[in-house]
């Protein structure tokens, strides 16, 4: 059986600084080595909802050597949603062969990786008490850290993966099918939520709509396609809380949608699908401009599965280009969830704190730190 | 050959390790289901209770179920990921056989009764043979009333063994020449496992880590309401 061997550090250490040259002749007292070096490799699992993944990522983001997602889509798409008992079950039967491929695309050695880090919340407790345990069982045996990672925390490393170099603060705008936040983020460990949905996320507000125009599951990518065909002027469906506050509220013009396709049955789903699509995208960004000119943001980044939407992506462009603000479009694929985003927060929360207890449990309503 | 056991497949959450010799540490917490935050600790204790690495065990064995969901896949998930990173083989071993070789040295039948919730258990009935017991009945969902008159029917002398037949004592107490055993027996034991899987390992009844599979013995909710609700063909019923 292979043992792990002890590898010099490849790194130097973040935070403790040099002895003052005071204390010269005091007895010599050694730095602590950093508990993850620079170019650190950290294994990160992601199983917070219906994708099993996994992937190696080295340096807290600056290269992803593998990503790995195993989608579910196909095992609940007839349900209409995620059926929290069929994705526990499937990830139990995918998280081997996604770990494995994982870890051999990375061409990398077990004894390379550094720590293991996984989704502990938020998201469905049984789903990811299935990362949990595989991340504990691979840091037992390997002998390194494991790291609880906040799944939305995640999300707001996912855009520096394509773009190590964003200009900080920015305000993301954090969209899934769970999740709706307006968050500034000052540096890679230090964000506020400034504003977030009351009721539905957009992600939910489109699957909604979806299902009641007969798109399928998911509603997302279906909308956006047929809206491509419509006219988004078409309908002027309301802009909740436009010019009130941060936070959003999709629950009433999910509502307006349905009324006005019983009303009008001769609409056109593609005027229907632009419209709703129009308005969604317009509040996000509507917030996230005055969001970033309040808070002093250099720039604009998108995160969370919505974050691929072609409009909200396009009207996040026109926003940058009018304020003179950077805009950060992760690619759909670090976008939606996924495991490199994990291991690159894994990294930094390392660095910050430390490792988590082995007795760390899942959180299924996990709040951002901090706030 | 020395086998970790791993066990979460109820209430409890435990783990053991041993060989041929016998069991050399366990370690167990009973009752308040938190498997995902006991088990791992578990681990790194039980191994420095009997003086192991976890790098010199040689196969990993677990509770496949059925039992309560999440335990399930907490103890499944963590036995295959520490099997698959040693790269050592898996023996699954299910929950009713762990509940029903502690009482082997009895004379008489054995059913193993274990709470599935929404007033069910699952259950298997066996026979004492030297050294252990023998499974005579796949293991079933089912009422304890319709587990009850199978044992009536048998007519014979019955152990009932397991934290079903505890639960639903007053469904088991009343047939004549049945017995329940005690509550220290209701739960499976990482000890047994332990045991079990010594001896299946010797024979080479163990898989490589990616075969082991939870046994539910029911399907998820959704699918199990969907062909009623949407009149769709029924699809392939799992294991
Ligand atoms: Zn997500």
């Amino acid at each position: 059986m292979a043992r792990r061997r002890r590898r010099p550090n490849p790194g130097v250490g973040p935070v403790t600084p040099p002895p003052p040259s005071s204390l010269i002749g005091a007895p010599a007292m050694a730095a602590p080595p950093p508990i993850v070096g620079d170019n650190a490799l950290v294994l990160g699992i992601e199983t917070s909802c219906d994708e099993t993944a996994a992937a190696v990522v080295a340096g807290g983001g600056r290269r992803v050597l593998s990503s790995v997602v195993s989608s579910q889509i196909d095992l609940h798409a007839r349900y209409g949603g995620v059926v929290p008992e069929i994705a526990g079950r499937a990830h139990v039967e995918l998280m081997l062969p996604v770990v494995t491929e994982a870890v051999v695309t990375a061409g990398v050695a077990d004894d390379d990786v550094a720590a293991v880090a996984a989704t502990c919340g938020p998201g469905l407790v049984g789903a990811l008490l299935v990362g949990v345990s595989a991340a504990k069982a691979l840091a037992l045996v390997w002998s390194v850290p494991f790291v609880a990672v906040n799944h939305l925390e995640a999300h707001l490393h996912a855009a520096f993966l394509d773009e190590p170099d964003i200009e900080l603060p920015v305000v993301v705008i954090l969209v899934s099918g769970g999740h709706t936040m307006l968050v500034l983020m000052t540096d890679r460990l230090r964000f506020r939520v400034l504003g977030e949905t009351l009721d539905d996320a957009a992600g939910e507000a489109f699957d909604k709509v979806a299902r009641f125009l007969g798109l399928g599951y998911p509603g997302g990518p279906a909308i956006d396609r047929l809206a491509t065909a419509g006219d988004p002027d078409a309908i002027a469906f309301p802009r909740p809380m436009l010019d009130d506050g941060w936070d959003f509220s999709f629950s009433g013009l999910k509502t307006a949608v349905i009324n006005h396709v019983r009303r009008h049955q001769a609409a056109d789903p593609a005027d229907v699908a632009a419209s709703f699509q129009e308005a969604v995208a317009d509040v996000l960004v509507a917030k996230a401009r005055r969001a970033a000119a309040a808070c002093g943001a250099r720039g604009l980044c998108l995160a969370g599965g919505v974050a691929a939407n072609t409009r909200l992506r396009e009207l996040v462009l026109d926003a940058g280009m009018a304020d003179g603000l950077e805009t950060y479009l992760p690619s759909p694929a670090m976008c939606t969830d996924n495991a490199a985003m994990v291991a690159a927060a894994g990294w930094w929360r390392l660095r910050a704190d430390g490792p988590s207890p082995l007795d760390a449990g899942a959180d299924p309503s996990l709040r951002l730190p901090g706030c | 050959m020395l086998i970790l056991g791993i066990e979460s497949a109820t209430a409890s959450t435990g783990c053991a390790v041993g060989d041929r010799s016998g069991v050399r540490a366990s370690v167990r917490a009973a009752g308040d289901r938190r498997h995902a935050e006991m088990l791992a600790p578990q681990i790194s204790a039980v191994c420095e209770l009997a003086g192991v690495s976890l790098r010199d065990v040689a196969a990993v064995a677990v509770d496949v179920g059925p039992g309560l969901y999440t335990g399930l896949r907490v103890g499944v998930t963590t036995a295959m990921t520490i099997a698959s990173a040693l790269r050592v083989n898996m023996v699954g071993v299910t929950s009713l056989d762990l509940v029903a070789f502690p009482v082997r040295h009895t004379s008489r039948s054995i059913t193993a009764v274990i709470d599935a919730r929404r007033g069910e258990v699952f259950c298997a009935r066996y026979r004492p043979v030297p050294g252990g017991v023998q499974r005579v009945s796949e293991p079933a969902v089912s009422s304890p009333e319709a587990v009850a008159a199978e044992i009536m029917a048998a007519a014979g002398e019955e152990l009932v063994v397991g934290d079903g037949a505890v639960r639903y004592r007053s469904v088991f107490d009343p047939i004549r020449g049945a017995e329940i055993a005690d509550r220290g027996f209701a739960c499976p034991s990482a000890e047994s496992l332990v045991h079990l899987a010594c001896a299946r390992a010797l024979r080479e009844e163990h898989v490589p880590p990616e075969e082991i599979r939870p046994l539910y013995l029911r399907r998820p909710d959704a699918e199990a309401k969907w062909p009623a609700a949407a009149g769709a063909p029924t699809p392939a019923s799992g294991p």
